[in-house]
């Protein structure tokens, strides 16, 4: 008689929610799967650890959507943290390019353009997440104070840095000076 | 058959398979219409206009509706993880999705098992899961811009937006540093396209070209310029050329169709991609010895 054995399914997620307490660990995973994320109880490595001895294992890609999740149903956590001990923090930089009537601004792997004169954004680039093909037809067309903010609609890491992007050309907008 | 596999920005649009073809600015799979826009529906469409302009099959497209929460970049994986032995395409590119190393890794594995060898091509999340899980090798052409070559150069990183600020930083001349580096780690494809001012094309590590001219600094704006570049580069290589022929005729073809719609920031990309038949007219047999003549193939 052959034996079939359920296939378990595999998850390599990358990323780390770490919780002060055990029953905010679990809460938080509650909340996760029922929203249909890929999550799992893990032991952070010792050197991760900042409250208790349980994390949620989660894609680090979708951090944003996660992190907005938590927020709103309360489920308290301490920090997302990427799982490869040695990762860099988030990238905070932006870069600007002066395309005379234009300026693009470059958050990590994206970037903003828009019309100096109107403020209207005229194009977004780079990425390569789902909601970013989204994004870019919600945001073309509008001004750069009455678009969607990505951190708002987007649920990816690609999502985050468009909306930094979308930050800082809302600051030069304001007149603010250039990084 | 060269086979595209990405999501697309439409809400509800069910994984659907099929031949593709256009209608004014939209893509048509299975009677669901595609817009050309920034991510896979730019990607197809210049794959498309090449197929269309070198007489071959249109290309095969994976596509389903995802704008962010994964279900359609998961549905995708496992319908290629269950179905790519079957189909064999002699292409394999893969695009916009949310990124999962297990999926891409049982992927691989499927990949194996197909009665021929394909090219695998990988760029956009696609690229970003192959090389956090590792499998950058097994690919064979990956297409970073400037910064997504800085993610490939940082082994600790698993998306762009946690690369080290000094790889951000690195100044454009300091690309073949980034390059050095990503193939050290065994984070690199066999051949790189890699996508900014100059784009080069390296194999195994080394640099086979660079491409400058014409400089149209507009197209970096221009959401989906470098998709195209990805369809361009597949199609060429469903047409036979040797990758990195492929890759330096892809990035000569997008420069200029750039120059020829007078891309400003605030160009669509559907523009550049309706100047590629006369790019192609103009340019492709000098480039390429891919030469067609009136009535047959020269």
């Amino acid at each position: 008689m052959a034996f079939l054995k359920r296939r378990k399914q595999s998850f390599e997620g990358g990323g780390l929610v770490l919780f002060m307490d055990v029953h905010d660990a679990m809460r938080g995973e509650r909340v996760l799967k029922k929203a249909d994320y890929a999550v799992r109880l893990v032991a952070p490595p010792p050197e991760l650890r900042k409250g208790c001895d349980l994390a949620v294992e989660i894609n680090l890609v979708e951090q944003p959507g996660i992190e907005r999740l938590l927020r709103e149903k309360d489920a308290p956590y301490v920090s997302v943290v990427p799982l490869k001990v040695g990762t860099s923090e988030l990238l905070e930089i932006v870069k600007v390019t002066d395309f005379g009537d234009w300026i693009m601004v470059m958050a990590a792997n994206m970037k903003l353009a828009f019309d100096k004169e109107s403020g209207i954004i005229v194009n977004t680039s780079g990425g390569g997440c789902p909601d970013i093909p989204y994004l870019h037809a919600e945001m073309i067309g509008k001004k750069l104070t009455e678009a969607p903010r990505p951190k708002d609609v987007g649920f990816t890491l690609c999502a985050l840095m468009l909306d930094r992007a979308l930050e800082e050309s809302l600051n030069l907008w304001r007149g603010g000076s250039q990084p | 058959m060269m086979l595209i596999a990405g999501t697309v920005p439409v809400k509800g649009l069910p994984l659907t398979m099929g031949k593709v073809r256009a209608k004014g600015e939209f893509l048509i799979v299975d009677g669901h219409r595609i817009p050309c826009t920034q991510g896979t529906g730019a990607m197809i469409s210049a794959a498309l206009v090449t197929t269309e302009y070198l007489k071959l099959e249109p290309p095969q497209v994976l596509v389903a509706g995802d704008t962010g929460q994964g279900s359609g970049s998961r549905e995708i994986y496992e319908y290629l993880i269950q179905k790519v032995a079957g189909l064999s395409p002699e292409v394999l590119a893969l695009h916009y999705c949310l990124p999962d190393m297990a999926l891409t890794r049982r992927l691989c594995e499927s990949v194996k098992k197909c009665s021929k060898r394909l090219v695998m091509i990988a760029d956009a999340a696609s690229m970003y899961a192959a090389k956090a899980a590792g499998l950058a090798a097994e690919f064979d052409i990956f297409t970073p811009d400037a910064t997504e070559m800085a993610f490939l150069a940082d082994p600790e990183a698993t998306h762009p937006a946690y690369i080290a600020r000094h790889l951000f930083d690195t100044d454009i001349a300091q690309t073949p540093k980034l390059i050095a580096a990503a193939y050290e780690h065994k984070d690199a494809a066999k051949l790189l396209l890699v996508k900014g001012a100059t784009d080069y094309v390296v194999r195994g590590g080394e640099i086979l070209a660079t491409i400058a001219e014409p400089d149209v600094p507009a197209l970096e704006a221009i959401g989906g310029t470098g998709d195209t570049i990805t369809g361009l580069v597949s199609a060429f290589a469903y047409a036979g050329l040797e990758p990195h022929e492929a890759a330096i005729i892809a990035a000569r073809s997008n420069r200029v169709a750039g120059e020829y719609a007078r891309a400003t920031p605030a160009t669509r990309v559907w523009r550049i991609v309706e100047q590629f038949p006369v790019v192609f007219k103009e340019h492709l047999c000098q480039w390429s010895g891919v030469c067609y003549i009136e009535g047959g193939q020269q």
